[in-house]
């Protein structure tokens, strides 16, 4: 087992609530990773000192990070540098809390990222920060629970996984899962729901949103396939609620749809097993199938007393080091997340054959991102609720669905 | 409302139910004894397990977590897990909060009861009727209300943290110990609980003192203030174990204040970095700490914690 | 002091009672009854508060109670959980009480059925969702030994419910039971005499004796404990977070969401309002019924 180290920041911020105020304080960065997956990130906020500007870390909880940025910035705690994820910017930029980066670092990001990948950082054409973690969503796959029931590789269509899920899964004597063929495996912010929703409903060739996004389309034909394949998991007892993101690296699930951040946690569960266990392949709906990416990206609060040495710090994290990656891509890489920075995927030694499949697919333009609508927090904690519903069997896929699209125009009327 | 000293009368109908039980009338009361302590041992045990669940799984070690299934006791008992808890999370920042504020709520609440009760309970003035409705009223209003309008008089607070005489422009108080503690200075049940006591003590000790020409002050001070001793203890036992656990309002205004977060609150916010499988004995010691003060406090002072406390409210 | 009244005059203080009285007073004005105006006026507005507030008059109430279907089930899920926790525990605290006010070693008693009372809610909530796991919790494992499947305590919609309900009995068993055991021990010995004398059998007793005996008690904890389930939801947002699929959202918690997630503060202030009134509605009513009886 590797030594677990430290898992908050807060300890680096005590006693500094008046950062905001005293000239000297720290920049503070807030992320929402664990000080252990920062590790990397956190040297080199320690060492950093640029003419006596130096940096602190703290942590925010992914669930409650946007919460925890809005109240913080009606109190004036607010940190100097965010790493937002990007469904969070639209609403964060309407409400004024970003600042606008300068020329440098405009032409910075536009010369080293890929494009894809600056649109999620860009909202109604402006540029808000420096693209971080990318991520996509496939089926990743224990093995050695797939190989025990007579399948030597992943499934390559959903009723393939449906067949392999079957076949996986273990009850014991009560009936309940000990090992679950597919799991639809959430964590606490309905992301569990969400994403591998949007991966089927591309890969149905469907939209969640019209292009201006006055419009919601739940209620379209692909939407209720997609959502119609995740419920029948469940409607035919081959999966259900009952497991846990963090069980699959216990060992405890055979299959989910999963992003790639996803893999430090595996990778610490399997320990050595894990390059002859672990699997990532395509989401399984056939040649035509397609995928979510999501990405964040690193800004300024437009509240800060020193908006240009936090960008200078921020360029600082992202900028390649001598001969080596930055700092964020030194992180990410530890983390199995990807980074758009080529100058980092240059530096970075080649991806290993879990993360190549993730690197292909965005490569290849099937992840597809995820849309910057205006209170998305609240419109996915709405789809995580309803998908859920349907899941456990207490609605049927298309009613749940229009209810839903009525919900979410409702919200859009509000802003578009 | 009675005269008498609720702890005084507490501890007498207590001593009459312990004298009740010595002397047992017939067979049919022993049969009924034997039962009932069966059920209070059974309760007692739905009471104490899910806390030993807690310990059980503070010890819990990665190896028995990874296993399929799971080890419900630990093969290897971490104890080192306590240690872990103060070198991996900022236990002594929410430590040292939690006594801060939780202090300084204590104190003032004891400070505003003692002397408006007194107020309500020795003065006649016009105008004591209605405010002793309103300390009785006031306790009807649950919290919930005033979360929103709250926090925003305190973030609209003039001339603080950098606010303009209109509110503008700053944070207001948010962000100090003061948006912690402000809300909580006064406590309606304690002022009420304060008048029944202050109610209790005879007029002639206070006309006496008059007459001796003390200052109202020195009164309060000197006379009335030693006779209500025992009721400031069990305000301040209340209170204190109370503002130990406040959450909701601690949470609501120390969300993006890390170094100004109490035991409970810290804990709740860190919960993204517990997920992980093994992490959770980190946090189930983290919670085993959080309780510890609490019950050290009470079991050194249960005796003032006598269950005539719980009556008073009730006349 | 100047005056020197012979006999004792209890307006004799002068200023000092208002001197005493004065944080008292700051305190209402500022906590009180200027967040009280405060909200009546921000359920008049939609309020992102990192903008300013714009006066909508009724709108936000008439949304919450035509269009906001998910309110209404909050609402309900505030009945069901107040109702639980008042059905459930009310007796049970009073059955309690009866056995430890006649129990001997009360010191140890008392601290084992008042320890949740100390411990921090989130705490509670935590070590229950350890203990009600589906698969590896306490309680399930121990079912399971027995060779029964337990419920999904915390997944399942109707038993998560179940759920908060029982944790709450559980958290407030011990102070209730103290209160009950306070009135019972009051009680007069003679009077217990003389109904035996008067050859009343313990049933007999227990209904028309004891119980009346109690009943301000009784009163007492019935409405305080419906207002307290009505407004509580720290013990559901660190348990279930209002999950699974809403099941156990009630509106205090839904309300508190609104503001501080979605940062829609007039909408939040009218909902709280909506819920307060309801609130006090309900326990007049109820003191009102739980009194005449009496008489």
């Amino acid at each position: 087992m590797p030594h677990r180290t430290i898992i908050a920041a807060t300890l680096v911020t005590a006693g500094t609530s008046l950062a905001a105020v005293a000239q000297d304080a720290p920049l503070t960065v807030a992320m929402h990773y664990t000080q252990e997956q920062a590790a990397p990130l956190l040297a080199c906020l320690e060492e950093y000192d640029a003419d006596g500007v130096t940096a602190q870390y703290q942590q925010i909880s992914y669930r409650d990070y946007l919460q925890t940025v809005l109240t913080g910035r009606l109190g004036g705690q607010s940190p100097d540098i965010y790493n937002l994820y990007s469904i969070w910017a639209a609403q964060m930029v309407d409400n004024g809390v970003l600042d606008t980066p300068p020329d440098d670092l405009v032409s910075f990001v536009t010369d080293s990222y890929a494009e894809g990948t600056v649109d999620a950082a860009t909202i109604d054409g402006t540029l808000w920060g420096v693209p971080t973690e990318v991520s996509a969503y496939l089926l990743v796959s224990n093995m050695a629970l797939l190989r025990e029931a007579g399948y030597d590789a992943p499934p390559a269509t959903w009723d393939e996984l449906r067949e392999v899920a079957e076949a996986v899964t273990t009850r014991n004597a009560q009936g309940r899962i000990e090992n679950a063929g597919f799991a639809i495996a959430d964590s606490s912010s309905g992301a569990g729901f969400v994403h591998p929703f949007y991966a089927l409903l591309y890969s149905e060739g469907g939209t969640p949103y019209s292009e201006d996004f006055a419009e919601a389309n739940f209620e379209s034909p692909e939407a209720v396939d997609a959502l119609s394949l995740m419920a029948g998991l469940t409607q035919d007892d081959i999966t259900d609620l009952s497991v846990d993101a963090y069980d699959f690296p216990a060992g405890g699930i055979g299959m989910m749809i999963m992003a790639n951040w996803f893999k430090s946690e595996i990778a610490a569960g399997f320990g050595d097993a894990f390059a002859q266990d672990v699997v990532a392949s395509a989401i399984p709906m056939g040649e035509e199938w397609r995928t979510l990416q999501y990405a964040f990206f690193m800004g300024v609060d437009s509240n800060s007393d020193r908006p240009e040495e936090a960008w200078a710090l921020v360029r600082h994290l992202n900028e390649p080091r001598d001969g080596g990656p930055s700092c964020m891509g030194e992180m990410l890489a530890g983390l199995g997340a990807l980074t758009a920075n080529e100058a980092d995927n240059a530096a970075l030694p080649e991806p290993d054959a879990f993360t190549a499949p993730f690197v292909a697919a965005l490569a290849e333009g099937r992840a597809i991102s995820q849309p910057n609508v205006m209170q998305s927090a609240e419109i996915e904690g709405m789809m995580a609720q309803t998908i859920e519903r349907v899941m456990a069997g207490e609605a049927e896929p298309e009613p749940a669905l229009s209810g839903l699209d009525v919900e979410v125009e409702d919200i859009l009327f509000e802003f578009y | 409302m009675t005269a008498s000293d609720p702890l005084v009368a507490g501890e007498r109908a207590e001593v009459a139910a312990e004298a009740r039980v010595v002397a047992p009338r017939g067979m049919g009361r022993r049969a009924g004894g034997v039962l009932k302590y069966v059920a209070l041992a059974l309760g007692a045990l739905v009471m104490i397990l899910p806390f030993a669940d807690m310990f059980v799984g503070a010890l819990r070690g990665p190896a028995d977590v990874y296993a399929s299934p799971p080890r419900y006791f630990p093969a290897e008992p971490q104890w080192g897990v306590y240690a872990r808890v103060f070198a991996e999370l900022p236990m002594r920042t929410w430590f040292a909060n939690s006594v801060i504020v939780t202090g300084l709520i204590t104190a003032a609440q004891v400070a505003t009861s003692v002397t408006a009760g007194y107020a309500l309970a020795k003065y006649d003035f016009a105008g004591r009727a209605s405010i002793f409705r309103l300390v009785v009223g006031a306790q009807m209003f649950p919290f919930f209300l005033f979360i929103i309008p709250i926090f925003f008089i305190l973030r609209f607070a003039p001339l603080m943290g950098g606010n303009d005489i209109a509110g503008q422009g700053g944070s207001g108080l948010l962000g100090t110990y003061a948006a912690l503690c402000l809300p909580f200075v006064v406590t309606w049940y304690g002022v009420f609980l304060m008048r029944q006591f202050f109610i209790g003590i005879p007029d002639d000790l206070m006309e006496a003192a008059r007459l001796d020409g003390a200052s109202e002050y020195r009164i309060f001070r000197s006379i009335m203030l030693p006779l209500v001793k025992p009721a400031i203890a069990t305000l301040t036992l209340f209170s204190f174990v109370y503002h130990w656990n406040e959450f909701i309002w601690t949470m609501t205004v120390t969300r993006s204040a890390p170094e100004l977060q109490t035991l409970p609150v810290g804990i709740y916010l860190l919960q993204g970095a517990f997920e992980n499988l093994e992490q959770k004995s980190l946090q189930q010691a983290a919670l085993a700490i959080s309780i510890l003060p609490v019950i050290v406090v009470f079991l050194a002072l249960q005796r003032l914690f006598v269950s005539s406390d719980f009556a008073s409210g009730v006349k | 002091m100047e005056r020197r009244p012979k006999e004792f005059d209890p307006a004799g203080g002068g200023w000092a009672p208002w001197l005493f009285l004065s944080p008292l007073l700051v305190f209402a004005a500022l906590f009180f009854v200027l967040p009280l105006g405060f909200s009546v006026y921000l359920s008049f507005t939609r309020w992102n508060p990192l903008g300013t507030p714009d006066w909508v008059g009724l709108r936000q109430f008439e949304y919450l109670l035509t269009r906001d279907t998910t309110f209404w089930a909050t609402i309900l899920n505030t009945f069901v959980f107040a109702f639980g926790f008042v059905v459930a525990g009310v007796p049970l605290a009073l059955g309690l009480a009866f056995v430890f006010s006649r129990a001997r070693g009360k010191a140890v008693w008392r601290s084992v059925y008042y320890l949740p009372q100390l411990t921090n809610i989130v705490a509670i909530a935590y070590l229950w969702q350890f203990v009600l796991d589906d698969r590896y919790g306490l309680v399930n494992r121990l079912l399971g030994m027995a060779g029964l499947r337990g419920p999904d305590w915390l997944t399942d919609p109707v038993m998560a419910m179940i759920s908060v309900v029982m944790v709450m009995v559980w958290y407030d068993a011990g102070k209730n039971m103290l209160v009950f055991s306070a009135a019972l021990e009051a009680v007069d010995q003679e009077i217990y005499d003389a109904a035996t004398l008067d050859g009343a059998g313990a049933t007999r007793t227990l209904w028309s004796v004891t119980l009346p005996m109690i009943r301000p008690a009784f009163i007492f904890v019935t409405i305080t404990s419906f207002i307290t389930g009505m407004g509580f939801f720290a013990l559901i947002l660190a348990m279930t977070g209002g999950g699974p699929r809403g099941a156990t959202e009630v509106t205090a918690l839904y309300t508190y969401r609104m503001a501080f997630e979605d940062l829609r503060m007039g909408r939040a202030s009218a909902g709280a309002l909506i819920l307060f009134v309801i609130i006090g509605v309900i326990s007049l009513l109820q003191f009102r019924a739980l009194k005449e009886r009496a008489t």
